[in-house]
């Protein structure tokens, strides 16, 4: 029999299950009974939390577009250089989507859904990413410090890899690059980047 | 009436810009001259109290309003 829970730790665990299940099968291939099956209780009780499959979807989708990464650590933990921050903060995000890969997963649900969580994901995650490189690498072209590159194309390149990474080790897990570990290739993807857009740290 | 030496306006930016600027803001005041950082990611708010927690400067205040977070931090005597 499953234990009763109070009412947040319950809406907690279904959302936890529903996570799980809507990364692997999408919102279509997940159905209210299942989810139930899979948390050993009945449909009713989730209907006690959620009117429909779909409001379920979206506060699933909700919760894990709103989490963001902790950068400052890793950012204080050095010099300033655009170089070594951008290398820190990739691997910063790489070993937690690493950690929990359903996130990379339902990122992707929510995009070919057109549902509306997905401008939070990229604002809680990739926007990180984007402002740092754009605004930084307006500043460095200024200083000479790199190519003449659109910091708008330098920026979605930049992420282009760090996603392919991510799907090539953690979603389907590529037997072409197995034997590379994670971080080490996130770092010479960075040093690629950095080669590209001419960098020049001093 | 807290004094400010410098204001940082870190609008529509994300971690991690806010706090390297507010990094290099700091590097520039002298002892107990004090910064204020404005930003609208509510993740600043977490952001910068690890940024005091790490770097010995003090927060002295964190203040919320019209969707804009405000941070008062103190650069330490040493």
């Amino acid at each position: 029999m499953a234990k009763r829970l109070k009412a947040p730790e319950r809406r907690a665990s279904i959302l936890a299950v529903a996570k799980v299940l809507f990364a692997d099968n999408g919102y279509h291939g997940v159905s209210i009974d299942e989810i139930a099956k899979r948390l050993g209780v009945s449909p009713a009780v989730l209907y006690q939390h959620f009117d429909s499959k779909e409001e379920l979807y979206e506060a699933t989708l909700d919760e894990i577009a709103c989490q963001r990464e902790n950068y400052a650590e890793a950012v204080l933990s050095g010099a300033d250089d655009f170089g070594g921050v951008l290398e820190r903060i990739a691997q910063v995000y790489v070993n937690s989507v690493a950690r929990d890969p359903d996130y990379l997963k339902m990122e992707m649900h929510s995009v070919l859904d057109g549902a509306k969580a997905t401008q939070q994901f990229f604002d809680s995650r990739w926007k990180s990413f984007s402002d740092f490189i754009e605004v930084s690498m307006k500043e460095l072209v200024a200083e000479g410090k790199v190519s003449q590159v659109n910091p708008l194309f330098a920026s979605l390149m930049f992420q282009g890899m760090i996603r392919e990474i991510l799907y090539a080790k953690c979603i389907y897990r590529s037997a072409r690059y197995k034997n590379i570990p994670l971080i080490e290739l996130v770092n010479q993807q960075v040093q690629l980047f950095l080669n590209a857009i001419e960098y020049k740290d001093n | 009436m807290q004094t400010i030496d410098v204001e940082l306006d870190a609008r529509g930016l994300n971690c991690p810009l806010p706090i390297l600027r507010a990094r290099k803001s700091l590097n520039r005041l002298e002892a107990g001259q004090v910064l204020k950082v404005i930003s609208t990611d509510p993740g600043s708010v977490k952001d910068f109290i690890a940024f005091c927690k790490q770097t010995g400067n003090v927060l002295l205040d964190t203040v919320e309003q019209n969707n804009e977070f405000l941070f008062l931090i103190k650069k330490p005597a040493n």
